[in-house]
């Protein structure tokens, strides 16, 4: 018997016998793109390691906030090329632990990252981050030329 | 330590820790690790953004739960550009099984991470029994 590689549109292209298989394939796409979905083992959770971001826009700042709880200070890394924000990072796993004393193991490990095209021009040499509980904060002032300016218009 | 018994441990463990249960009103449920050691039975949750002091942490018969309120502070009006982390109230709730010594349940929180130990009873513990 030889083994033959699975290639994953094939279950697409017999379509229309196997219809259920191009609901497979779809399911699976859907699975694996929505974080926090139920998994196929009855856990919860995400199907890769990607931390939830919140990204406010003040007038004079950006404020990004990263979910990276477990996430050991010194293994985070955060990258800005022009007006690119990049977080990475890794988040390691227990080494004394063993797989088979886990019951439950939900919580993702490996590397991750995420970036982001801010809008307008940060000014680089202030960018503030702090990591507390679990949650990862930058600060991004804005650079001057980017700041709202008000005019005043004189009506003639 | 013989290895049949480690097993046996394992299993009535397994059952012991694995049910969350719903609660009616909706909470989100934290993502969770367990695990045993020699000693004891390890949870990990995961609760970003949770002040130490807003954990709730209930040991009631044979039934462990944890609540938290985690609160997004967002100063001023921003115009919101990313929007995937909200304020929430996590809650889990676990079954425990017999073994468990649950006057001696710790909790240590780190880095958005509670840690509860739940150390099993003396009967629970593996014993290695000499051969005479």
């Amino acid at each position: 018997m030889s083994l033959i590689r699975w290639n994953p549109t094939r279950e697409l292209s017999t379509w229309p016998s196997d219809f259920f298989g191009v609901q497979r394939e779809i399911n699976r796409l859907f699975d694996n793109f929505f974080r926090g979905g139920m998994q196929d083992d009855g856990s919860y959770g995400l199907s890769y390691w990607t931390p939830a971001v919140d990204i406010a826009e003040h007038d004079d700042a950006y404020v990004v906030k990263v979910e990276l709880p477990g996430v050991n200070r010194d293994d985070v890394k955060i990258t800005m090329e022009s007006n690119v924000l990049t977080i990475r990072g890794e988040k390691k796993e227990e080494k004394d632990v063993k797989k088979d004393d886990f019951h439950r193991m939900e919580r993702m490990y490996g590397s991750f990252q995420r970036s982001f095209t801010l809008p307008s021009t940060v000014s680089n040499e202030k960018i503030d981050a702090v990591y507390k509980d679990g949650i990862l904060s930058i600060t991004l002032p804005k650079a001057e030329e980017a700041k709202p300016k008000q005019i005043e218009v004189k009506v003639k | 330590m013989g290895k049949n018994h480690q097993v046996a441990l394992t299993r009535k463990g397994s059952t012991a820790l694995m049910r969350p249960t719903e609660p009616a009103e909706s909470f989100v449920t934290p993502i969770a690790d367990v695990y045993e050691t020699s000693e004891a039975f390890i949870v990990k949750l995961d609760l970003p953004g949770a002040a130490k002091d807003s954990i709730n942490i209930n040991v009631e018969e044979n039934r462990l739960s944890v609540k938290c309120a985690v609160q997004l502070v967002r100063e001023g009006t921003p115009k919101l550009l990313f929007g995937e982390i909200r304020s929430k109230t996590y809650y889990r709730e676990f079954v425990l099984g017999e073994g468990i010594d649950h006057y001696k349940t710790g909790a240590s929180f780190d880095t958005g991470v509670l840690t509860i130990t739940l150390p099993k009873s003396e009967s629970m513990k593996a014993r290695e029994i000499p051969i005479k």
